[in-house]
């Protein structure tokens, strides 16, 4: 490999036949003299421009297109070295760092010696040494390239907000559930929004028998296993419900109010009183009616119950998990998109009241597809103040357009799975932590279960990684008519 | 220019062995790796300058007026022709680098093959050019004496052994085809250094001995008739036509073998010099460019045939960065840049490569 050109943090390396790279792989370009080196990562690779090529490829088509067929006698076997010349390619690469000694630094301000630099691939079990992508409480992700693992540390994801995304079917789940599954071992609290219901099995392994996480994975499924009863309620927290869940206008919410202090001082906090209440309470008939509409959607749910016996406590698994680490599974399949924001505020709200307290220290929350359950401006309010609370959130999404651009730019880390739809990459590709050229160029050629992964988990410098398998029932496969066609 | 080089036959082609005529590309392998020996471990240059060396001098002649309309004849006729090229590839503190490849196609059942040989690379020094032009010389025109009445410029060496090759494939194709038409690239005028007028008669006589027909296009001609280039002022007549030629009269040692024509085969503006054989008869001649038009693809009046072995026998800019790479790998070259004095005195304004 020969330096050929440095444009900004862009170098330009001319590669040989021999000599192969692929995009994602990281080079070492190495100056004796200065004592320096250069980490650059290949980003695109490009047919060199050699003059002559394209007259060399037209002239074996003669008029009509067909080709002409014939027979070289060529005795000094010039030949293979016109092959050589014309398959040199030409590796575009960014610049992730400088190397003095062991110390790195993030500089690309100098130039290496264009004739004296060697050039050479830089092995992915160096680099996360020289990055110090190490920790003292490691999550296996996968496979690199080179086949050495990549292995991430589960602090990075500590107080962190990360982004999973990528197109269908391309193992955005597969991953979280990986990530999920490791931070609850190391005794992390995780409260998981399980929109189609894929993670309740995790507790198990792929045949049907129980895990090491089986006593840790705690399912709760709205309406049914997950019930509150009012007298249990934090009236912020069902304040939050009917407003950011129901949208109960400021006036209306004052009325609640006073209906909840009245009903809790007579400790008549029931569904049926508070039904009673509202009907009978002295306000404005658009109130009453707002109040109404709020409270049949309340009591529709079915999430919402007077016995107190019955119900099992958010606050219970949490506080179990907090123990031991484990994971709140929130398991929003076959619930309507009302329920789902009354059930989804419900969480929040909790775990804000549970931290503001300092009752839980922290969670991490797996959001997947947040958009369909969230208001957007209320994603803000998630990754920020509630960051501060301790709710360090993982959206989920294959429509990384759902996520607001200020999210993209907080985002601490992103693992990014294959996109060929332009407009996707040029969404995630706003991210701060990452280049958009990095992100065009190696996210649309990923192969499926390969990701990119961006930001502080690999110390800003991206990785494409193969997510290793779970033995774990992961329920998340698709249901098909046509299964078993073949 | 245009120059070919017959390739080793094969019987796939058709094309018989002829025990004597497959002396030249062994010697070219010979020589080439002879004189590659002794530009080891020296220095090299890869500046290229173009080696040319144009006719200015012009000859006026009469042209018929009368045109000799055509009509193709599609009866099946293997259309082949040659060419070779040369090219310096680098200069040595001895001499000049140079490589010589020459290509021969055909049409057959409207299919085009081909055959190429080379590159053959050559160290060409002060020293050692004439002995590497007679030896090559010896092996093929047989004229042990003819080589010491000719000076030898070391920079046309390089066309003067491209030359030889397409002498040799001309020759072969000759005598290896049969009822076929045999484009060559120039003119049929002989008694020059590199074509000697017997050689010349030998590949027509052998080529008439097999029913084929030597059709020479000229790409370019200084014949002109009232003052105008024969390819240029040319009457209003709807192509395919030829114009007859008269009074053409060279200047001895030099004798004309072809009767001489203005092509114009196609619409556009674009007509050749075209030379047949002057010893076949009037009607053969006519049928053979009928042929042709009936046989081959023309473009702008040129056969495809013969454009495609101009193509396949030049070096393209790739080929010769290979070329460069194999010399230098192989003999231990150490590639120096000299200074270019005219960009270094002129600048931008000198003459040269202006993207170097």
């Amino acid at each position: 490999m020969k330096l050929y050109k440095k444009e900004g943090n862009i170098l330009q390396i001319l590669s040989f036949p021999n000599e192969t790279a692929e995009k994602g792989d990281y080079l070492l370009v190495e100056d004796a003299d200065a004592g320096k080196a250069l980490i650059a990562q290949v980003i695109d690779m490009q047919f060199a421009s050699i003059p002559g090529v394209l007259e060399e490829l037209l002239r074996s088509l003669p008029d009509g297109g067909e080709l002409i067929q014939g027979e070289d006698f060529d005795p000094l076997e010039i030949a293979p070295h016109i092959t050589y010349i014309q398959d040199a390619s030409l590796l575009v690469c960014k610049i992730r760092a400088t190397i003095e000694g062991e110390t790195l630094t993030p500089s690309s301000s100098w130039l290496p010696s264009r004739s004296q630099s060697t050039i050479k691939k830089l092995p992915i079990p160096t680099l996360l040494k020289l990055a110090k992508v190490d920790g003292k409480l490691p999550i296996l992700m996968g496979s690199t390239k080179d086949a050495s693992p990549l292995t991430i540390d589960a602090s990075s994801l500590d107080g962190r907000l990360n982004i999973i995304t990528g197109k269908k079917e391309t193992g955005k789940s597969h991953l979280s559930k990986l990530l999920m599954l490791n931070l609850i071992g190391y005794g992390a609290t995780v409260v998981v929004f399980d929109l189609n219901g894929e993670y309740h099995s995790l507790g198990m392994t792929s045949d049907g028998k129980r895990n090491t996480y089986y006593d840790k994975i705690h399912v709760l499924t709205p309406a049914q296993n997950f019930k509150v009863a009012l007298k249990q309620l934090n009236l912020q927290v069902l304040l939050g419900i009917l407003i950011h869940a129901l949208h109960l206008p400021g006036t209306s919410a004052r009325e609640f109010r006073r209906i909840w202090q009245s009903l809790k001082e007579r400790d008549m906090l029931t569904l049926h009183e508070l039904g009673e209440a509202i009907r009978n309470w002295h306000c404005n008939q658009h109130v009453r009616d707002a109040l109404f509409s709020r409270y049949h959607a309340l009591v529709n749910s079915g999430f919402f119950t007077d016995e107190t016996g019955g119900t099992t406590l958010l606050e219970e698994c949490l506080f179990k998990a907090k123990e031991h680490g484990g994971a709140i599974i929130i398991n929003l399949r076959n619930t309507s998109t009302i329920d789902r924001q009354i059930v989804v505020e419900y969480v929040l709200g909790k775990l804000v009241e549970l931290l503001t307290s300092w009752k839980l220290k922290a969670a991490f929350l797996f959001a997947e597809e947040a958009h369909l359950y969230l208001r957007e401006t209320y994603w803000d309010d998630i990754v920020t103040r509630m960051r501060h609370f301790g709710i360090f959130t993982t959206f989920i999404t294959n429509q990384p357009d759902t996520i607001r651009e200020n999210i993209y730019r907080q985002a601490d880390n992103i693992f990014l799975f294959n996109f060929t739809n332009e407009h996707d990459l040029e969404v995630v590709s706003r991210a701060a932590r990452v280049d958009a050229e990095t992100v065009k160029s190696i996210a649309r050629d990923l192969p499926p279960h390969y990701c990119l992964t961006l930001g502080k988990v690999v110390k800003d410098f991206p990785m494409v990684v193969k997510v290793k398998t779970l033995d774990v029932k992961t329920m998340g496969e698709t249901r098909l008519f046509f299964k078993n066609a073949d | 220019m245009i120059q070919q080089h017959t390739i080793t036959t094969t019987q796939k082609y058709n094309f018989p062995h002829p025990t004597t005529d497959t002396m030249l590309p062994q010697r070219l392998i010979q020589l080439s790796l002879h004189t590659l020996k002794t530009v080891q471990n020296n220095t090299i240059q890869l500046n290229q300058q173009t080696i040319q060396q144009p006719n200015t001098e012009t000859h006026t002649i009469q042209l018929n007026p009368k045109p000799i309309t055509l009509k193709p004849n599609r009866t099946q006729t293997t259309i082949a022709a040659v060419d070779t090229s040369n090219i310096k590839i680098g200069e040595t503190p001895t001499g000049i680098i140079a490589a010589v490849r020459g290509a021969a196609v055909w049409k057959q059942n409207k299919h085009y093959h081909y055959t190429r040989l080379g590159p053959f690379l050559f160290h060409i020094t002060e020293e050692n050019k004439r002995q590497l032009y007679q030896t090559l010389a010896n092996a093929y025109l047989n004229t042990n004496n003819t080589i010491h009445a000719y000076p030898l410029n070391l920079t046309q060496m390089p066309n003067r052994i491209a030359n030889l090759l397409e002498k040799w494939l001309q020759t072969t194709l000759t005598k290896t085809l049969t009822n076929s038409l045999i484009l060559l690239d120039g003119s049929l005028t002989a008694g020059t250094p590199d074509t000697p007028t017997q050689l010349m008669k030998e590949t027509l006589d052998n080529a008439r001995k097999r029913n084929n027909t030597v059709l020479a296009f000229s790409k370019m001609t200084n014949l002109r008739a009232n003052g105008y280039l024969i390819t240029d002022a040319l009457p209003p007549h709807t192509p395919p036509y030829m114009l007859e030629t008269y009074g053409l009269k060279p200047k001895p040692p030099t004798v004309l073998l072809g009767e001489v024509y203005v092509a114009k085969l196609t619409n556009g503006n674009y007509a050749f010099r075209l030379d047949i054989d002057k010893e076949i008869a009037y009607e053969q001649k006519i049928e053979a460019v009928q042929k042709l038009l009936g046989n081959d693809h023309l473009q702008q009046s040129y056969p495809e045939t013969l454009r495609l072995a101009h193509i396949l026998c030049t070096f393209t800019a790739n080929e010769v960065i290979a070329m460069q790479h194999f010399t230098t790998r192989h003999y231990n070259l150490k590639i120096v840049n000299r200074p270019d004095m005219h960009r270094l005195l002129f600048g931008p304004y000198g003459k040269g490569d202006l993207n170097a």
